[in-house]
């Protein structure tokens, strides 16, 4: 194949994908139908993984107001965002159960995605864009959950980083040392402290978000332009008008979510979650807490982590990340049956690890 | 090897009522962590979560003059309802020497379950609905609005915030109901505008 039929299909396969010319009023939302089926839930899941990003964002803003990014300040301006500033403590508790229904909503919206079989050509890029926006969501949840600066905070990211520079261990040659140089650059200096606070405040603040304004924008855009996917491989019950149809359900959905966000935030602190010595301030010179271990969202990875070689897990998501990325055309020829059976195995998978891995790490270690 | 930091604290509020000797009460640690299943350390009663032996802020090397004369007292208070206010003790922890008297305090050191049965049953130092006596039992910090069993804190903070929540679902109910009828006016106005164009 020479470079002019390369760029020549290159142009046809983000033409398929990209379809500029509906870009319009008429085919993105008064045209746009929706199929009625028993798996139709799954379509508000997206949406509802965008409501909470925008709750991520407005709470964000009040909290940059008084937070201080400097190890020195940075947990007495969360106590003082907390205790003093007129409903701090509800704006930072929302925040926090926001970011977790936010990973909570991007999880269920993956495994939907794929059980409907969405990532169907001309869908490719807004899967993969998906993928991306996973990838975005985890990296806001790791960077933000060090901002604190508390035991549990700081001891986590200790280990988080730790793992990544072990990995140098399973590479050849001049590899070998690429994990090392990438654990030195986010953590900025010798040990955790205010060259990693700057660079995770940034990360999380600046970085991140425009990332994620980016690769969202392009993933919403797709999926007006392309509409629902069919989702079943039956005929679906009826369809209905996306406008204002499927959009008042979508808003309905949204003010039950605001509802039960706003009520866990008045009502049942985060923190509460954990034992209280986790959050005091960080002590360089103290003894580790015991208790230590990342945010529930990464319990899938870290016990199996706890309890495997390095080498298995570094495989396991290896390929993981690579299966996720190609699942258009790796999955291309599969039925939405084989499907939805392997959506359903990897969810079974992500609560048993999230509910219960502590009690398997604990029956396996003792 | 790491020092449990839980029992250097208690050492040293056995050290207080022993003009410097330590002695080390791990009951109550015992007692708390195994009656709760949680982690606690001496910021439980202590302003340092390393108890009170060192140099940092609330421990005894940090004191000044004046600090150190309060110890003194607090050190003297055997008896309860002394109204001292050790600056190596929170709030919780002089609010045991205050009620009990170091006296009561270290006899207890054998039943340590009787520390909850002592201390008044109304008092709640953070204002969380739940008491200091019950936040002892659970391990949870009697002195964190924010820490307590989740459960309480649901029930408690629900009961507190109903107001506000009835108000905010009532806000989020007719905000719906308005939108829902300006989407569907932007509906119907835009197939009256079709249909227009269309015969037209």
């Amino acid at each position: 194949m020479n470079l002019k039929e390369t760029l020549h299909n290159t142009e046809k396969f983000l033409a398929e994908r990209m379809p500029v010319e509906k870009m319009n009023y008429a085919s993105m939302v008064q045209k746009k139908e929706v199929p009625v089926h028993g798996l139709a839930w799954g379509y508000y899941m997206g949406g509802l993984a965008m409501f909470f990003f925008m709750v991520q964002i407005a709470t964000g803003l009040m909290l940059l107001f008084y937070y201080q990014p400097t190890v020195s300040d940075a947990h007495a301006s969360v106590e003082f965002i907390t205790d003093q500033i007129p409903a701090g403590a509800l704006v930072r508790n929302v925040h926090a159960w926001a970011s977790s229904l936010m990973i909570g909503s991007v999880l269920i919206h993956l495994l939907t995605a794929f059980a409907m079989k969405a990532f169907e050509k001309p869908r490719e890029l807004t899967w993969v864009t998906g993928v991306l926006l996973l990838g975005i969501t985890f990296g806001f949840g790791f960077t933000g959950y060090l901002l604190p600066w508390h035991q549990i905070a700081v001891n986590a990211t200790k280990i988080g980083l730790q793992t990544i520079e072990e990995i140098g261990g399973y590479l050849p040659g001049q590899m070998a040392e690429w994990p090392r140089l990438a654990k030195e650059i986010i953590q900025g200096e010798a040990s955790v402290g205010q060259a990693t606070l700057s660079r995770f405040f940034s990360l999380h603040v600046i970085i991140l978000p425009l990332a994620i304004f980016g690769v969202l924008g392009f993933h919403l855009v797709s999926v007006q332009l392309h509409g629902m996917s069919k989702g079943i491989d039956a005929k679906p019950r009826r369809l209905e008008k996306f406008f204002p149809t499927f959009l008042l359900k979508d808003l309905r959905v949204w003010g039950i979510a605001f509802m039960v966000l706003f009520i866990l935030g008045a009502c049942l602190p985060f923190e509460s979650l954990f034992a209280y010595p986790l959050f005091e301030p960080f002590d360089p010179k103290g003894s580790t807490p015991d208790g230590i271990k990342p945010e529930w969202y990464f319990f899938w990875v870290y016990y199996p982590l706890e309890l495997l070689p390095l080498w298995v897990i570094l495989v396991g998501s290896t390929l993981l990340a690579g299966v996720l990325l190609a699942t258009p055309w790796i999955f291309k020829n599969t039925n939405r049956q084989s499907l939805r059976l392997i959506a359903i195995a990897a969810g079974i998978y992500l609560i048993i690890m999230t509910l219960f891995g502590e009690n398997i790490y604990h029956l396996f270690k003792g | 090897m790491r020092t449990n930091p839980f029992i250097t604290g208690f050492t040293a509020l056995a050290a207080l009522a022993f003009g410097g000797t330590a002695h080390a009460y791990p009951e109550f640690q015992k007692y708390v962590s195994q009656k709760s299943g949680r982690t606690v350390n001496c910021a439980m009663c202590h302003m340092h979560s390393d108890g009170p032996e060192g140099a940092a802020p609330g421990q005894i090397g940090h004191l000044t003059m004046g600090e150190q004369a309060e110890l003194g007292r607090a050190r003297a208070a055997f008896e309860p309802h002394a109204n001292v206010k050790s600056p190596i003790l929170n709030a919780f922890g002089n609010h045991i020497i205050n009620s009990l008297g170091k006296k009561q305090f270290l006899e207890m050191r054998v039943t340590p379950s009787e520390l909850a049965n002592k201390l008044p049953k109304d008092s709640d130092l953070d204002v969380d609905g739940i008491t200091d006596v019950d936040e002892y039992l659970t391990g949870t910090h009697p002195l964190i609005k924010s820490d307590g069993r989740p459960w309480l804190l649901f029930k408690v903070n629900l009961a507190a915030n109903l107001g506000q929540i009835v108000l905010m679902l009532a806000a989020t109910v007719l905000g719906l109901w308005g939108l829902h009828h300006l989407l569907h006016g932007f509906d119907v106005a835009t197939r009256l505008q079709d249909n227009d164009e269309e015969s037209g």
